[in-house]
């Protein structure tokens, strides 16, 4: 008996990812593995990230996992980007950023990071030429002003 | 047909003995709870919920983040039993509580806007050791049972006799190995499908290798070796071949010993080279090695290869000796 019911289990388990893999679907954690499948031909990219605003009005890039943890910077733009393209985008956006400038404080608090205290947070959408030795990495092409925060 | 299910059976339900099972049990809830232990879950609780965005599992059971204090317990208790499972203390229900808990704990940063798939693997391991008997070797569960044993006659060992004869511990390593092997193959047919040959033969690769430089992922690359591939695409495109290869060709991991001995550690290496050159954090997925190492074998042949290794070191000392001391007479020191 037990090993008819091993077998169902692993035929099951064999059969949702053969599903998965077939119709190009997830259920995680059943999954096609879609990550890097695709061709990248473009030189350019464009990526949205965060930016911290100090009292004196300097901006810097929340560009490290440390200042949106437990998000990530491949993670966190991907939830942005969803929220963005869905319905009510711009108030959807509005709805979370203070959820991120609390968390950046929380974690400041914490010693979880060495940023300096912030009095807004600003979500950009950044444009780069891909450099072939990344030397460009802190200077964009470009960059949109999506929308702002302050506590 | 008759013979095919001899097949299948010959492959799930070859006997074996516990111990190999029983060092991997210790070694993947070991080292998972090692990885885990700094990660908190809790602060998912408190996104509003407009971060929300269920995945299938979560969308279909009705399942929602539980407060950050809810999280913090529950994580508690999951660390627990992933270190009870390691020990083997109340292992069958300790391995149990850490894959249900563990299915929820890892599968909720997922709802957040992205699916990312370094730990499914680590989900269905702990599924298939939750439904096993690893708990019969390497475990304090097993060494309680042995001390009860001990001048009294008690149904533990023919119980773990049948057990050895049902092949009841080599089932779990060889779903590990399924699971793997789809994962991989899963991988490389998503790539061909998508791009084809282009994944190889196209500047892609390189592309890819500069963009991850620019704090795209989940883990910053550990080394800026991506930027010299990227530059010289010969390098670039032997590596995205290799990819390929790897990851379409795993599955003959499972039929064949030839090709595990050079695609095991193919693959392994393949996930290194990504976490080094790329960034993103395969560490949990790497764990799940554990269950490729033929341990009885090698706890068998360990002594052996000390006791060979202590020998030849001190006949070299010996050698080394005796020449120190010709070679001080010749020279009159």
């Amino acid at each position: 008996m037990r090993r008819i019911c091993l077998n169902v289990v692993f035929l099951f388990v064999i059969a949702a990812s053969a599903f998965d893999i077939a119709a190009d679907q997830e259920h995680w954690p059943f999954s096609q593995y879609p990550m890097f499948s695709g061709v990248w031909t473009s030189p350019t990219f464009m990526w949205l990230r965060l930016f911290g605003v100090t009292a004196d009005g300097r901006e810097f890039a929340l560009d490290a996992n440390r200042y949106v943890a437990p998000f990530d910077q491949s993670r966190l733009p991907k939830a942005l980007r969803r929220l963005i393209e869905g319905p009510d985008g711009v108030a959807r956006i509005r709805a979370a950023l203070p959820d991120l400038l609390a968390r950046y404080e929380e974690l400041r608090r914490a010693d979880e990071h060495d940023g300096p205290p912030i009095v807004a947070l600003r979500l950009y959408e950044l444009e780069w030429t891909i450099d072939r030795h990344a030397a460009n990495v802190d200077r964009p092409d470009r960059r949109r002003f999506i929308a702002e925060v302050r506590p | 047909m008759n013979a095919i299910a001899a097949r299948w059976n010959a492959f799930w339900f070859a006997p074996a003995p516990p111990l190999t099972l029983g060092v991997c049990r210790v070694l993947f809830f070991g080292s998972l709870l090692l990885w885990q232990l700094p990660h908190d879950f809790s602060p998912w609780g408190a996104y509003s919920r407009v971060f929300w965005m269920p995945i299938w599992l979560f969308e279909t059971t009705g399942i929602q983040p539980l407060p950050p204090t809810a999280i913090a317990w529950l994580q508690t208790i999951w660390k627990a039993a992933l270190l009870l499972s390691a020990v083997g203390l109340f292992t069958r229900p300790a391995m149990i509580a850490a894959f249900g808990i563990g299915t929820y704990l890892m599968g909720l940063p997922h709802n957040f806007g992205q699916t990312q798939h370094f730990d499914t693997l680590v989900v269905f391991a702990s599924g298939a050791l939750a439904l096993s008997h690893a708990g019969d070797a390497w475990s304090i569960d097993e060494w309680i049972a042995a001390r009860r044993e001990r001048g009294t006659q008690t149904e533990q060992r023919p119980r773990r006799a049948q057990r050895v004869i049902a092949g009841e511990y080599t089932w779990p390593i060889k779903f590990v190995w399924v699971m793997m092997a789809l994962i991989f193959c899963a991988a490389g047919i998503s790539k061909l499908r998508r791009s084809g040959f282009d994944w190889i033969a196209s500047d892609n690769l390189a592309l890819l290798l500069l963009r991850q430089q620019y704090h795209l992922s989940d883990g910053e690359p550990l080394t800026t070796w991506g930027i010299w591939v990227a530059n010289h695409p010969l390098a670039a495109r032997a590596m995205a071949a290799m990819s390929i290869s790897v990851e379409a060709l795993f599955p003959l991991t499972l039929f064949s010993r030839h090709a595990r001995m050079l695609l095991v550690p193919a693959g392994l290496g393949f996930l290194v080279g990504i976490r080094l050159l790329m960034g993103p954090t395969f560490e949990q997925f790497m764990l799940c090695y554990v269950f490729w190492v033929p341990w009885d074998r090698v706890l068998y042949n360990a002594p052996l290869y000390a006791a060979h290794a202590a020998r030849g070191v001190g006949d070299r000392r010996r050698e080394l000796s005796a020449a120190g001391t010709g070679a001080g007479a010749a020279t009159g020191h």
